[in-house]
């Protein structure tokens, strides 16, 4: 792995130089400072609605609860966060083979494994931090509105979503690598992503494959005691090595 | 000594395109080596291989006796490379991308600082704190060469360094080119004779993936290639050049103005009579020359006038 420390220093400096520093990790921070806030009017948004529209209908909504508000920093993270996420690293062998980047840094001795897992470790490590800065405003920030409790349990769903992001990070680097183009990759990225949203109604894929993460942090947190938490984390970090590996080994059989 | 580039039936093809046909070609340690040919003609090709970012159809090559698809990585620590259109981090310093290109070579400390400065200097871009995506065309060129040294590679290769500049960027990459003689093996691509004869001392022309000559530059241009001599004369020279197309040593001639252009068959004969013809019309000499042939005559004759 000629080169890995090198480049894996570029790629870090890079985060912080760029826009990179700002999507996915800008729409973390954001969903972190305003899901409990959003939690927390949405019942009475949906009365209100529910009173000028829907007269002589009751609808009774519970008051928002500290569960509510992870609940929703999840579904944002899981959504907004990941399709952003797809998108943003789309680009990250292919744009270096438009731009000619690649070129020049492979004309050095710099192994292609070297670049390849040098882009999933900075990566992994842009989710971990931003993911965690994004986990610790929303707990401050439900904390404040709402309790402390059920905080282990926060932090269970956040895993499982760093590791549903994870996976998607080294499945981005195979497409990257395979379709040569940020667009065609991108594409490929939401279109696994919403077949693995389809697939979580097959209960084998739910319970033994990375198809499980999609609403495991969910259940975590309302407590559903049918819990098949080792299999889709296990077999995810599996995935993402694996698919990891692959694309190491297809970026070392392409021409630049 | 292992030569810088040993080229052996080398071939290239992208599906039914031919890139590369048998490519041989040797090219000196210590040369100024041009590798000359019209668009298309397969040096990008050649070069990606060279560099290892593409693989060969056919034969091999080696660098100073590495074989280039199965030590990629021996091979790159003896080059530099400057891709045609260099590719860099928008977001970087010229500084930073030296010192990011050096560390990948596994150059630090002092050296590495030492080599950043005195490169920066050669390439006019010392103090330039603008990131790269708001240079020149020619800032991103000289950055380019510049970059290829920081390793003090014993072989750089330019693949048409000065295709796309405006003449003051040719000049001072080429500038730069030419102060690289007796330090380094430079192995340079291009179309454009007028560098080749610049700075170049040895040459290759490659056609439709072939190479059709490869000879030092001043053999090239004397060998096996049409002498010619040029008269002017004060005027009347449309009088003078039926007379000299006409005597035995002339091959052809043609006019130009006051200027009679032959190529000749025979030079000592065609200096003792050309005077002699002059006078007979009782026409006024002004100059007669010995033309040498520029390297684009050898080049249009080899390659037929395509380009």
């Amino acid at each position: 792995m000629h080169g890995f420390a090198v480049f894996l220093g570029k790629e870090m400096t890079e985060i912080v130089r760029t826009w990179r520093l700002y999507v996915v990790p800008g729409i973390l921070v954001f969903f972190g400072l305003t899901s409990p806030l959003i939690a927390e009017v949405t019942p009475a948004l949906v009365s209100s609605m529910a009173g000028s529209e829907a007269q002589g209908i009751v609808i009774e909504i519970p008051p928002a609860t500290t569960v509510d508000a992870y609940l929703q920093f999840n579904n944002n993270a899981m959504q907004i966060a990941l399709i952003a996420l797809i998108i943003a690293t789309a680009g990250a062998i292919a744009g270096e083979r438009r731009s000619g980047t690649a070129q020049l840094v492979l004309s050095k001795p710099v192994s292609r494994s070297a670049m390849v897992i040098a882009k999933a470790v900075s990566n992994w490590v842009l989710l971990a931090v931003a993911g965690g800065v994004g986990a610790a405003l929303c707990a401050g920030v439900t904390a404040i509105m709402f309790d402390t409790t059920l905080l282990p349990e926060f932090a269970a769903m956040v895993g499982v979503w760093y590791a549903l992001a994870s996976l998607l990070v080294a499945l981005m680097l195979l497409f990257s690598v395979l379709l040569k183009s940020q667009a065609g990759a991108a594409g490929a990225g939401i279109a696994v992503f919403f077949a693995m949203s389809i697939l979580t109604i097959w209960d084998v894929a739910r319970d033994y494959s990375p198809v499980g993460l999609l609403g495991l942090g969910d259940r975590i947190v309302l407590g559903q005691p049918d819990l098949s938490i080792a299999w889709p984390v296990a077999t995810s970090i599996a995935a993402a090595l694996v698919l990891v590996g692959l694309a190491a080994l297809a970026f070392k059989r392409q021409e630049v | 000594m292992s030569p810088a580039i040993e080229i052996q039936g080398l071939g290239k093809r992208y599906g039914d395109t031919v890139a590369l046909d048998g490519v041989d070609l040797t090219v000196p340690e210590g040369s100024v080596y041009g590798f000359l040919g019209p668009n298309g003609a397969g040096k990008t090709t050649a070069l990606r291989i060279l560099t290892g970012m593409a693989r060969p159809s056919t034969g091999g090559a080696r660098v100073f006796g590495h074989d280039v698809v199965h030590a990629t990585n021996d091979v790159r620590a003896l080059i530099g490379f400057l891709p045609d259109v260099p590719g860099y981090y928008p977001w970087m310093t010229a500084e930073e991308f030296l010192r990011f290109a050096g560390k990948l070579h596994g150059v630090s400390g002092r050296v590495l600082d030492d080599r950043v400065e005195s490169l920066l200097e050669m390439a006019g871009l010392a103090g330039v704190k603008q990131r790269v995506g708001g240079f020149s065309r020619g800032m991103k060129q000289r950055l380019g060469v510049a970059q290829a040294l920081i390793n003090a590679p014993k072989l750089l290769m330019l693949d048409e360094p000065t295709s796309a500049l405006d003449p003051m960027g040719r000049k001072d990459v080429l500038e730069m080119i030419a102060a690289l003689r007796g330090k380094t093996t430079v192995f340079f691509s291009t179309h454009i004779l007028t560098d080749v004869e610049r700075v170049c001392d040895t040459v290759a022309i490659l056609d439709h993936g072939r190479v059709v000559r490869q000879a030092a530059m001043a053999e090239l241009k004397r060998e096996g290639h049409a002498l010619k001599v040029a008269v002017e004369v004060e005027e009347g020279a449309e009088a003078l050049e039926p007379l000299l197309a006409a005597e035995p040593w002339a091959v052809e001639c043609e006019r130009d103005g006051q200027v009679v252009r032959c190529v000749v068959s025979d030079m000592p004969a065609a200096r003792r009579s050309i005077p002699a013809v002059v006078a007979s019309k009782r026409l006024g000499l002004v100059r007669m020359v010995d033309e040498e042939p520029s390297l684009e005559d050898v080049f249009v004759e080899l390659v037929g006038g395509r380009s």
